[in-house]
Parts: structure tokens; C-alpha cells; sequence
């Protein structure tokens, strides 16, 4: 069997793709999938320690389908934010939304 | 009945506030209102001087209940020698200058009555409070209205002069707040009396704790260097506010000093009593001179009060019977005299609207009864025999002299602070000749008319107190005998057991 | 819980009595909402604020004639569901501020035509719940589910005028961020999860204070995840250096939504943070913790940072945004002092901040909304044109700065007189030279408020009867918590020594 490690080093590149994303990228959509890819990390993390801590439970899996759920509800308020800033100033880049101000 | 006559002020205030709903609201009912409630208080705290005992030592009339009762806070009132006094200026001088700010007083009437009356509930509940949360709430309490009365009521730098106030007396009770809590702890309650029982559980710390509430009380007296918001404050203040300021406030700070630093921490008192006293003396020369370099009368008696709180604060700090007595009746003594010199300031400011000195000269002429008055009273703060500054200035020149607190030499202390006493004499005759004297050349001046019959009342009846302690202190004096020869007999036993 | 029984216990049922009462009460709003003719819009935020009025005197009746949740409950027995949820005073006391908190949101967005809608009112309640939950909430899962019910309805708050550029800015900041965190925070909780094989904090804590529990080898990953939730959780209380998103978030969203965000979502936020920290699950709750450490750092810096940001802010609402990060350190103080007294005083202190910062964002929504903007001149000379709102003001900026006889100032000083309890004097030093920064800026609005005047002093502010009872309501509770603190601290403080099932 594939020893717990590896998934665990899977899901930290993932994470940290997704982290170097939120930070890299400009646009609010991209941001956004990168936030998704965060979610998938923490969801690989979850069912890798299920299969690996407590397979009799499954906490894990019950636990990694709320994330699902989540992840799937954030989508769809962060789209339907993204959409109304579109709406009313053609843009969603990140730096452009700047009407408030330090 | 303490705390019956603290919180009447309240009742007028809630009087006040009712007469809108009723549609009987004007400036003059409430005017009436506020100085009916504070004629009151000060009747109510002559029937608390009736029912005082001098014979005791100890704290009267208490007044106790269980407040906060998981941190042991208590509602804890009650008067003794130290402070029955206090509340006796407290409620002359309200009640004084309640009734002089009757014409004062053009807009936002309602807010300042009830901020006047707000005050004097505060003031009479730091004098009174024995827990030092209790106390700590009142004394906090008391800037609130005193910052809106500089700040809305004040002159062209009101705004600058209110924050200033507001802001130096916070930084100096903050600090106070986390000694109070370090000691709170310390023995599991805030009331002074079992706090000095239980001395021994922050003695170690006692110096630090000295400090934070010395800087605290320091910063109100106000004790050289930490004046420097009195001067703005003072003059910017309405005629009113200066009164209560110079008269009430100040003293906030010597009677705390009395109250809690000397019985709490007496071994560090001793400890730093050379070292305050220098500052007060610096304080009372410091003083002295920079009121012959002010041009603004209202200035010039503020600076004045930097000097004499000196003088309260040496009598203080030689910490013995006639220092300590000389000191109290000087507080007192302060707040009537210079409170009737602001009065009488704003009562000229009022006719004529400017305080420059080189505005004024030969006033007599116009207004001979008011320059009568005047001088009485300038004669009395710059300690006149037969008037009631020279009682306590003589009293604590005397506590001065024999102090040991002060070291092997104390008699330098005294002949630094008489001096005080001449550049007195010197500055206020200079501004007394300046204003009244002369010829009568500005037009403006000549048109002035003298006093009426209220201002007349007001003038006179701080001039029965004045004349009354000058020429019989000794009733007073025994009001506050025995407690503070029982202050000073702890301090020495407390400084005899000292390593 | 008997597993046999599939029908939950009274005890258990009413345990979430209150979030079953939100739900009934959400979809009620949401049917009277398709009845209502557009004349009595406001009638939906009235059934709203009467609704939850009504569950907060259910919640409170329960604890007055029932003594529900029992206080002498041992741990196990009041842990209830499987141990998702832990009913006890601590939550209790949540759900009374959750509660007062939506009821004066919804008194003072009543009559903000913008904000008539049945979906702002049930999504306010809809966050409440979460708030609820995550004050009750007692296993990982539990936690994480109730603070995303809580963030995605705030999200969808803060965002809400769709056609205003800055709310909708501000709500796509807010869930950019606050996505960001809990992504961040959820990875933490997966790794502990991996750690110990547990996910109830309190079996987590038991496991972490035995010695061994955790591998030598494997500290390093357990402290990692440590960061990640302290990060999530500071994001919710909005601690430096998690607190980007306040500002901007507070400054765009619509005032009543500011209030509550500032209020009952912080509060939710300590909630988890005093309960997971204290309880241990991240390391035993004492001086010698790494986590400990971490938290005094960020409680000095959320002090002092949101203090003096504060004064140079122009924008009222801004500028009562990084007093909200101010605030979050006084009460961070109650935490790191690791008692059940300085955590009851956190609780005080966050009681008091309820009642005291919807008064002030209220009168900032009453303000504005005749203004038009939220600039700080906005207030110059409003004691003379709306006396009774510049006096509301004045109590929740006195209390804010901690001035008695406030309740501000009664909080302070339990907050401080725990830390100076539990040896922390320096921390306490700290908390009052930075009370005095706060001051000089709440007092400069006090300044523009009544020392200033304005040229339109003659128009004066209209303010509709529900904005007046909700101003009241919170004016009262800030005099009668500063006057009469004794049997509410009593509470906390009886409360807090909850937080602390295994010291002592």
C-alpha cells in the first residue's frame, strides 16, 4: 500500500499551488479557483487520514463532503459577487477595486 | 444621608429633562431649577455637618453596601476630617457659582445646568467614596461634564484647551487604575480603611504604587512640571467653570494625595516627600513668576493657582500635624479666593469682554464698590493677616519648618516658599494697580456700571468665609483635628518600623 | 446519548431549541415576505426583530424557570448529539448577545428601503444560527460547518446593495479573504484531525495532555496546524495581522450589517478561539504553550495597530473598523490570561461591546442615511441638530473609550484586573497606555459632535420609532452594564470557569 506520506505531500502541493495562486494571480475568478484548490488539498488531507487513521469511522469522508458542499456554496456566492462588480464596472481584477481606499 | 445629598443634584437634573415632556421648558425655570438644587445640597451638607462628630477620628456616616460582589467592590461612602470640608467648599462653591453663571450663560442653557449639577454629584462623590473603584468611577466621572463645560461654554481656544484637560488628567488616571487593581488584588478588596489594615500585602511594591496614583493626583493639583494644562484650561473655562476648577477640582488632587498616598504607602511618602516638596516649591516660585509675565487677568490668577497649590502641597508633604492641617484649610482657602477672583473677572469680562490688563486702568473710579471688594479679596490670596490666606500659608510655613520628612534642614524649604509668599504680594498689587488704579482714560471703562445686588450677594457671601477663617480659623481647624492626628500618628508609627 | 434511541432526549432537544426556533422563524420571514404588498416592506424586518425578541426570551426563560443549560453539568453530560455540541453557560450566554444583537440589526435596518427585503432579514437570521453553532459547537466538524453558515450569509450581507459599487467591492474583499482564511484554517483542522484520529476538541485536549500523545517527530506539523487555526480564527475576530479585510469591509457594507458584523460575528469568532484554546485542544492552555506566546504577540500588536490606525481615519465607519481591531485585543487579553475569570471577563467585554457598538453604528446608519455619506464632518454640530442621537453616541463613545459609568469602562477593568491576576501586569500595562491612544479619537468625534458646528444645524435627523426603541435599548444596556455590572459578571465569570474542563 502507498504509504500515508505521499498523499499528504500530494495534498501540500496542491495547497500551496493553490496559496501561490490567491497571491499570484490578478483576476477574481482565478483567485477564486485557487481558493478551490486549497479546498481540494484539505479534501485529499481528510480522506488520506479517513483511509489511513480511522477507517472503521468515517469521519473523514463524512467530513470531506461538507467541504464539498462548502466549496460548491462559495462558488456560488463568490461568482454571483464577481458577476454584480462586472455588472457595474467591467473589470475583476483584483488592484481595479479600489473605491475604498486607506 | 451622604448619599442622599451626592445624587440630589441628579434629582434637578432629572427635573430639568422632565420639563420638556411637560412643555414648561425655559431658561429661566431651569435656571431656578439648578440653583434651587444646589442651595439644597448645600443645605444638605450643613445638616451632615451637624450630624458630624469632630471628636472622632474616624470615618462617619457611613453609607455600605455589597456592589460587585464576586471582585468585592463595595458602595462604600463616608466622611471624616479629611474630607468634611471638601464637601462643604464643594457645595459652597456649586451652589456660588451655579448662581453666578444666572447671566452668563446665552446658549445650550439646559445642557449646562445639568452639566453643572452632573459635576457637583461627581465632585461631592470623590470627596465621600471610601472603596477606591467607587472613588476611581467618580473621579473619572467628574471630567465628562467639566470637558463639555470648557468645551461648548468656553473661550476662542475652547476646543484645544477641553481635549488638553480631558486628555492629561486620563493619561495620569490610567495609571492610577492599574495600581488600584495591583492593590485590589492584593488583598481581595478596594476599601481604603481594610487596604491600610492590610498594608503589609503590597508594601513591597509600595514605591511604584506611590507613583502611579502620585502622578495621577499630581497632574490635578497641579504639581511643576505637570501644570501645563491648567493655564489653557482655566481661561478658556466659562466664568463658572474656572470657579469650580480652581475652587473644587484642584483639590480633587491634594485631597487625594491625603486620602490614599499618605495612609496606603506611608514609608514611600516619606521617601519622596523631599523630592515633592522641591517640586512644589519650584511650583510656587515657577508660579508666582510667570504670572507677573501674563497680560490676560484670567491667566494671571491661573498661574497664581499653580503657586498656591504649591504651597498645599508642601503642607502636605512635611507630613505633620500643622502641615497637613495647614494644607487643608488652605485648599479650602484657595478655592474661595481665587474662586472670587474668577468670578470677579467674569463678572468684568462680561460688561466689557476682553481681559487684557492694558484694556482696563482706573476702574475705581467707575466701579468703587467692586474695587472695594476686589482688593479684599486680592489681599486674601496674597495671604494678608487677618484674612484667610495667611492662616493656612502661616500654618504650613510652620508644618515646613518643623518637618523631619523634609530632612535635616527643613527651614530651607520655608524661606524658598516665603518667598513665594512676597512675589505674591508683588504680582497681584502689580495687576490689582494696573486694573483699578490709574487714570480713567478709556471711554469704554468709563461707561462701566458697578455691581448689582446679585453679583453683590455672591461676592459677599464668599467674602464671609473669607473674612470668617481670617480672623476665626479655629473652628475649622477642629473639624479636622482628630483625623489628622491620627493620620500622622500612623505614618509615624509605620516610618518608625522601617528598616 | 443512548445510541438505541433514535428520538433525541429533552435535554438534547433543547439544546438546539434555539437555532430550531431560528429556522421556523427564517422561513416564516421568507413566506410573510411573498404576501407583503410593497407598501408594508418594513413589516418583514419588524416580524424579524419580534421573532427573535421571542427566541431570546425563550432562550433566557429556558436558563430563568428551568435552570437550562444546568450549570453543574459534568463535561460528558453536556456535550449533547454525539458531542457535536456542548450546551452550557457559555453558550447560553452567546446566543443572549447573537440574539440582542439581530434584534436591534433588524429594529435599525427596518426603515433602510434598501434593506426591506425577506432575504436580508432570513439571511441575518441565517447567520445567527451560525454564530449559535459556533458557540455551541464542540467537534472540529461542528465548527467548521457553523462558521461557513456564518461567513457565506455575511459574505451575501456585506455584498448586498448590488447596485452600490462599494458594498459590492466590499463583499467580494470580504469573501476573498475570508475564503482565504477558512481554507487556510480547515487545513489546519484536517492535519489535527490527522494528528490525533479525533475531531471533538475536548477528547482532542485530553489526548494532547497526555505526554506521548504526539510523536516527538511530528511537534513541528501539530504547530503548523496550530498557525493555520490561529489564523482562521483571527480572521473571524479580525486580530492583527488577519484584520485586511476589516476596514474595507466595514467601510462598504451597509451600516446595519457593519453593526452586526462587528458585533455578533466577533463575538461568534471568540467564541470558537476562548473554547478551543482554553479547552486545550491545541496544547494544554498555560504560560509555556508555543500557541500562548503566539496569541500575546498578536494580542500586543491587534492593540496597538488597530489604536493608532484609528486616528487618522476620516471615515467614521472606517475609523470604528480599527477601533473594532482595538477592541479585539482588550478582549484577546481576557483570553491569554488563561483563567475562567479573564475569560469571563472576555465574555463581559464582549456583552458590553454589543450593546455599545450597534448604538454607535446606529446612529451612524441614521446619520448616514440622511447625509448620505459616512464622512467624519458628517457630525459636526450634531448635538444641535439631532440631540438624542449625538447623546446615544456620546454613551457608546465614552463607552468605548472606557469612561465610566459606562459599561466600556466596568469591561476594561475586569479585563485588566484578570490579567494583572494571572501575573500579566505588563500586558495590562500595555492595555492602558493603548486605552489612552483610543481615547484621543473617540473623544475627537465627541469634539466634532458637540464643539463643532455645521452649516446645516437647522435640518434636522429623522428617526423612525423602531430606530429610537433600538438606540434605547442599547443606551440602557450600556448605563445598566456599567451601573449594576455585579450580576451579569457574576454569570460570565460562572460561565468562563467552563471554558476550563481540565484545570482545576
Amino acid at each position: 500500500m502507498i504509504p500515508l506520506s505521499w498523499y499528504l505531500i500530494v495534498s501540500a502541493a496542491l495547497f500551496c499551488i493553490g496559496l501561490f495562486g490567491v497571491f499570484a494571480r490578478r483576476n477574481a475568478v482565478a483567485i477564486l479557483m485557487a481558493i478551490e484548490l486549497m479546498l481540494n488539498a484539505v479534501n485529499i488531507n481528510l480522506l488520506a487520514f479517513w483511509r489511513y487513521r480511522t477507517p472503521t469511522e468515517p469521519i473523514g469522508l463524512a467530513w470531506s463532503i461538507f467541504v464539498l458542499a462548502l466549496a460548491a456554496a462559495e462558488a456560488a456566492v463568490g461568482l454571483a459577487l464577481v458577476i454584480s462588480i462586472y455588472r457595474e464596472r467591467d473589470t475583476v481584477i483584483a488592484e481595479e477595486l479600489d473605491t475604498l481606499k486607506y | 444621608m451622604l448619599t442622599f445629598m451626592t445624587f440630589f443634584p441628579l434629582i434637578g437634573v432629572a427635573l430639568i429633562l422632565l420639563l420638556k415632556p411637560f412643555n414648561r421648558e425655559s431658561d429661566e425655570l431651569i435656571k431656578r431649577i439648578a440653583t434651587g438644587t444646589s442651595i439644597v445640597t448645600f443645605i444638605l451638607s450643613l445638616v451632615v455637618l451637624g450630624m458630624y462628630n469632630r471628636a472622632d477620628p474616624g470615618l462617619q456616616l457611613v453609607g455600605r453596601a455589597v456592589w460587585i460582589d464576586v471582585l468585592n467592590i463595595q458602595y462604600y461612602m463616608a466622611v471624616d476630617g479629611l474630607s468634611i470640608l471638601m464637601v462643604l467648599l464643594t457645595t459652597l462653591i456649586s451652589m456660588l457659582a451655579t448662581a453666578g453663571s444666572w447671566t452668563g450663560i446665552e446658549h445650550q442653557v439646559k445642557q449646562y445646568f445639568v452639566f453643572m449639577l452632573l459635576l457637583e454629584a461627581g465632585m461631592l462623590g470623590v470627596f465621600l467614596a471610601q472603596d477606591l473603584f467607587l472613588f476611581y468611577i467618580f473621579w473619572e466621572f467628574t471630567l465628562v461634564p467639566m470637558y463639555f463645560l470648557i468645551g461648548i461654554w468656553g473661550g476662542a481656544r475652547r476646543v484645544y484647551a477641553s481635549i488638553k484637560f480631558f486628555l492629561y488628567t486620563m493619561a495620569g488616571s490610567l495609571l492610577m487604575l492599574l495600581a488600584i487593581l495591583y492593590m485590589g488584588l492584593s488583598n481581595d478588596t478596594f476599601a481604603v480603611p481594610e487596604l491600610v489594615a492590610g498594608r503589609s500585602a503590597f508594601a513591597a511594591a509600595q514605591n511604584w504604587l506611590f507613583l502611579g496614583f502620585a502622578i495621577a493626583f499630581a497632574i490635578k493639583v497641579p504639581l511643576f512640571p505637570f501644570h501645563s494644562w491648567l493655564p489653557d484650561a482655566h481661561t478658556e473655562a466659562p466664568t463658572a467653570g474656572s470657579i469650580i476648577l480652581a475652587g473644587v477640582l484642584l483639590k480633587m488632587g491634594t485631597y487625594g494625595f491625603m486620602r490614599f498616598n499618605l495612609p496606603l504607602f506611608p514609608e514611600a511618602s516619606v521617601t519622596f516627600a523631599p523630592t515633592i516638596a522641591v517640586l512644589a516649591i519650584i511650583g510656587i516660585i515657577y508660579g508666582a513668576i510667570v504670572s507677573f509675565a501674563q497680560t490676560d487677568v484670567k491667566r494671571l490668577v491661573a498661574y497664581s493657582s499653580v503657586s498656591h497649590l504649591g504651597f498645599v502641597m508642601l503642607g502636605i508633604f512635611s507630613l505633620n500635624n500643622l502641615g497637613l492641617q495647614g494644607a487643608i484649610l488652605q485648599g479650602v482657602n484657595h478655592g474661595l479666593s481665587t474662586g472670587a477672583l474668577f468670578y470677579l473677572v467674569g463678572v468684568i469680562y462680561e460688561k466689557r469682554h476682553t481681559r487684557e490688563m492694558s484694556d482696563f486702568g482706573g476702574i475705581w473710579r467707575a466701579m468703587p464698590i467692586f474695587s472695594a471688594l476686589t482688593l479684599i479679596i486680592t489681599l486674601s490670596s496674597m495671604g494678608l493677616p487677618g484674612l484667610n490666606g495667611f492662616v493656612g500659608e502661616f500654618t504650613i510655613l510652620m508644618g515646613s519648618m518643623g518637618s523631619e520628612a523634609l530632612g535635616p534642614y527643613p527651614w530651607i524649604y520655608t524661606a524658598f516658599a516665603t518667598s513665594g509668599v512676597i512675589l505674591a504680594a508683588i504680582y497681584l498689587l502689580w495687576m490689582f494697580q494696573r486694573v483699578f488704579m490709574g487714570p480713567l482714560d478709556n471711554p469704554e471703562n468709563q461707561a462701566l456700571r458697578d455691581v448689582n445686588w446679585g453679583q453683590l450677594a455672591i461676592i459677599l457671601s464668599f467674602l464671609v468665609f473669607i473674612v470668617w477663617i481670617g480672623i476665626a480659623p479655629s473652628g475649622y481647624f477642629a473639624l479636622m483635628d482628630e483625623t489628622v492626628a491620627a493620620l500622622v500618628r500612623s505614618i509615624g508609627s509605620a516610618v518608625v518600623a522601617m528598616p | 446519548m443512548n445510541p438505541q434511541s433514535l428520538l433525541p432526549s429533552v435535554p438534547e432537544f433543547l439544546a438546539i431549541l434555539p437555532e430550531i426556533s431560528l429556522v421556523i422563524l427564517i422561513v416564516a420571514v421568507l413566506a410573510y415576505d411573498r404576501i407583503l404588498k410593497p407598501a408594508e416592506r418594513r413589516r418583514v424586518g419588524l416580524l424579524a426583530a419580534w421573532g427573535s425578541i421571542v427566541i431570546l426570551l425563550i432562550t433566557v426563560g429556558l436558563w430563568v424557570l428551568f435552570r437550562e443549560p444546568e450549570p453543574n453539568r459534568s463535561l460528558v453530560e453536556s456535550l449533547m448529539w454525539g458531542g457535536m455540541i456542548r450546551n452550557d453557560l457559555i453558550t447560553l450566554i452567546f446566543r443572549v448577545m447573537f440574539l440582542v444583537a439581530v434584534a436591534i440589526v433588524s429594529l435599525i435596518s427596518l426603515d433602510v428601503p434598501a434593506l426591506q427585503r425577506g432575504e436580508y432579514f432570513a439571511l441575518l437570521l441565517s447567520a445567527t444560527i451560525g454564530f449559535s453553532l459556533m458557540a455551541a459547537g464542540s467537534d472540529m466538524i461542528m465548527l467548521f460547518l457553523a462558521i461557513e453558515t456564518a461567513s457565506i450569509s455575511l459574505y451575501i450581507l456585506t455584498g448586498f446593495l448590488t447596485d452600490d459599487r462599494r458594498s459590492t467591492e466590499a463583499g467580494i474583499k470580504y469573501f476573498v479573504y475570508g475564503a482565504f482564511a477558512s481554507a487556510i484554517m480547515l487545513y489546519g483542522l484536517s492535519l489535527v484531525y490527522g494528528i490525533t484520529a479525533q475531531t471533538n476538541i475536548y477528547v482532542i485536549a485530553s489526548l494532547v495532555a497526555q505526554s506521548g500523545a504526539i510523536p516527538p517527530e511530528i511537534n513541528g506539523l501539530f504547530l503548523l496546524a496550530t498557525v493555520m487555526i490561529v489564523a482562521g480564527f483571527g480572521f473571524k475576530i479580525s486580530a492583527v495581522p488577519f484584520h485586511f479585510w476589516t476596514p474595507d469591509a466595514y467601510e462598504g457594507a451597509p451600516a446595519p450589517v457593519t453593526a452586526f458584523v462587528s458585533t455578533a460575528s466577533k463575538a461568534a469568532g471568540f467564541a470558537v478561539t476562548i473554547r478551543v484554546f482554553a479547552a486545550g485542544a491545541l496544547g494544554a492552555p498555560n504560560f509555556d504553550s508555543e500557541w500562548w506566546a503566539m496569541l500575546v504577540a498578536i494580542t500586543i500588536v491587534t492593540m496597538t495597530l488597530g489604536n493608532i490606525l484609528a486616528i487618522f481615519q476620516s471615515n467614521i465607519k472606517r475609523m470604528l473598523a480599527y477601533s473594532s481591531i482595538a477592541q479585539a485585543g482588550y478582549t484577546l487579553i481576557g483570553l491569554v490570561a488563561l483563567t475562567p475569570d479573564g475569560s469571563g471577563a472576555a465574555m463581559f467585554y464582549l456583552l458590553m461591546y454589543v450593546f455599545t457598538n450597534v448604538a454607535a453604528f446606529g446612529v451612524v446608519v441614521l446619520v448616514s442615511r440622511e447625509t448620505g455619506s459616512d464622512d467624519m464632518q458628517d457630525f459636526y454640530g450634531l448635538s444641535r441638530r439631532a440631540p438624542y442621537l449625538a447623546l446615544a453616541m456620546l454613551f457608546a463613545l465614552l463607552s468605548l473609550g472606557g469612561i465610566p459609568p459606562t459599561a466600556g469602562f466596568i469591561g476594561k477593568f475586569f479585563i485588566f484586573k484578570a490579567a494583572v491576576d494571572a501575573g500579566l501586569w505588563w500586558l495590562a500595562l500595555i492595555g492602558v497606555l493603548n486605552a489612552f491612544i483610543g481615547l484621543y479619537y473617540y473623544l475627537s468625534v465627541v469634539k466634532y459632535m458637540y464643539l463643532y458646528r455645521s452649516d446645516d444645524e437647522e435640518e434636522r435627523i429623522p428617526v423612525s420609532r423602531a430606530a429610537s426603541v433600538a438606540l434605547a435599548l442599547s443606551v440602557l444596556g450600556i448605563i445598566y452594564l456599567g451601573i449594576a455590572a455585579g450580576p451579569a459578571f457574576e454569570w460570565t465569570r460562572q460561565a468562563g470557569a467552563a471554558f476550563f474542563p481540565f484545570s482545576g
